[in-house]
């Protein structure tokens, strides 16, 4: 017997890539520590989502406009659906030719790509500001038009967007019931609030307890 | 208020309705929020709560059958989403039982703790017990008392001792990362928004930070690029840390 104990060595500092941190890819590539630590520039107000209309400013497709697919914000980072691609073979190997399939690459948000107006379709910076009602907002500098955030932004894994969202009959409770106003204040507590209910009278004296 | 199913009050009521079984998808709407439960009234978050429990348990079946058979259980956020409301529930439960007792006692009517010196030197938080006789009479109680391990002053003092070196060297290295960070996202985004980067390295101090900040801008990296690995005269390669060293000290 080894006189030492199973250990694993795992990196403590993950290196987030395209792939979903929960996926077999992702756990492969952080699997050895030996690469260097990658630097992001921290960034306050995030501009991106998906869905959104952006112009690449780098690469092969530079001055293309397109629509953001994902978004990773780990490393700054958004995927533009149909651009800046490349073939890649995946599962190549000694006697296998492997497939071909077109990847996108990702694309830094703060230099090579850019967000568009939509009066003109033409690129613009863009800031966060605040609507009278206090809603923020996303507005181009250049014109001064209001950039809505895109549908897509919405889409979680129940449903594409909240309006479309059916309700589940068995499962969930009706909105109106949900919002409905029931508490009515009175000096008891919960407990004997239930017991006067559910008609629970109680007048034994419970036995004194020492608390240390 | 909340939708009831008829009672069957047989085992099947473990099970989720048959429509489900097989599922690939049961789609469900979000947890409660704080905010809607302490609209409801006492007795609607007491039948909420059973009503969550036997939902609870139904998931929890469920995903152990799905287990048992090798199938994937559907939407397993589901369970998720009922430990949160009802985390939620019992929050609601103790504030308005809290505001009572304060009204009416002044005390939080909650159970009673105190800050103590564990057998390390360290303090640590205990809830008190409850006993149905006092400290004083409870002999069962000191013979536990005797077998929880103690240490004289000395061990406390070396241990706290070697603790604080741990700790230092621990902070000393977050330091160092910290400016680390700082110094390479500066050197690979020279337009990075000062502010916003201050932020991100809050343990070091205003004038550290300038310093470091005045150092990457003063250094043209494009023309006075430093080798990553220089060959020395054996044919070995030194890496750039090592030439930074006898900068230093000379040899």
């Amino acid at each position: 017997m080894p006189n030492y104990l199973p250990r694993e060595v795992k990196r403590r500092r993950v290196r987030f890539t395209t792939n979903r941190p929960w996926s077999a890819e992702f756990e492969k590539q952080n699997q050895f520590s030996h690469r260097n630590r990658v630097y992001v520039q921290p960034i306050k107000n995030w501009l991106f989502f998906k869905g959104d209309r952006v112009e690449v400013l780098h690469g092969r497709d530079k001055g293309k406009q397109g629509l953001i697919t994902q978004v990773i914000q780990e490393r700054n980072w958004v995927i533009v659906g149909g651009l800046n691609w490349h073939f890649r073979y995946i599962g190549k190997g000694e006697d296998t030719r492997g497939m071909l399939v077109r990847s996108e690459a990702p694309l830094l948000v703060t230099n090579q790509v850019s967000l568009v107006d939509p009066s003109d379709d033409k690129l613009t910076k863009v800031e966060w500001r605040y609507t009278e009602e206090g809603e923020p907002v996303r507005v181009s500098l250049r014109t001064g038009r209001i950039i809505p955030l895109p549908f897509a932004a919405e889409e979680t894994h129940d449903y594409k967007d909240p309006t479309s969202y059916l309700e589940n009959e068995s499962k969930d409770t009706k909105a109106a019931d949900v919002e409905a106003i029931t508490f009515d204040p009175s000096l008891k507590t919960f407990e004997m609030e239930i017991m006067e209910v559910m008609d629970i009278k109680e007048d034994r004296v419970p036995k004194k307890s020492y608390f240390y | 208020m909340i939708q009831m199913t008829g009672v069957r009050s047989d085992l099947m009521e473990f099970f989720d309705t048959k429509k489900h079984w097989g599922e690939r998808d049961v789609k469900v709407g979000r947890a409660w929020k704080i905010d809607e439960l302490r609209l409801k009234s006492n007795e609607d978050l007491h039948k909420l709560w059973y009503v969550l429990l036997k939902e609870k348990n139904m998931l929890l079946t469920m995903e152990h059958d799905a287990k048992e058979e090798c199938r994937p259980f559907a939407n397993p956020e589901r369970i998720d989403k009922v430990e949160e409301s009802m985390n939620h529930l019992e929050e609601v439960v103790k504030e308005r039982n809290r505001a009572y007792f304060l009204l009416e006692t002044g005390t939080s009517g909650e159970r009673t703790g105190e800050e103590f010196e564990n057998w390390l030197g360290l303090p640590e938080y205990r809830q008190h017990e409850e006993y149905p006789v006092p400290k004083e009479q409870n002999k069962e109680w000191y013979k536990a008392q005797e077998e929880i391990p103690t240490s004289s002053d000395y061990e406390k003092k070396k241990f706290y001792s070697m603790l604080r070196v741990k700790q230092r060297k621990d902070a000393r290295k977050g330091i160092s990362a910290q400016r680390a960070s700082v110094h390479e996202t500066l050197k690979n985004f020279p337009d990075t928004d000062l502010e916003t980067l201050r932020e991100t390295a809050p343990d070091l101090t205003p004038v550290e930070f300038d310093k470091i900040v005045e150092r990457v801008r003063s250094t043209n990296w494009e023309n006075n690029e430093i080798p990553r690995e220089i060959k020395m005269w054996n044919g070995q390669f030194v890496r750039r840390r090592q030439m930074t060293w006898k900068k230093k000290y000379g040899h």
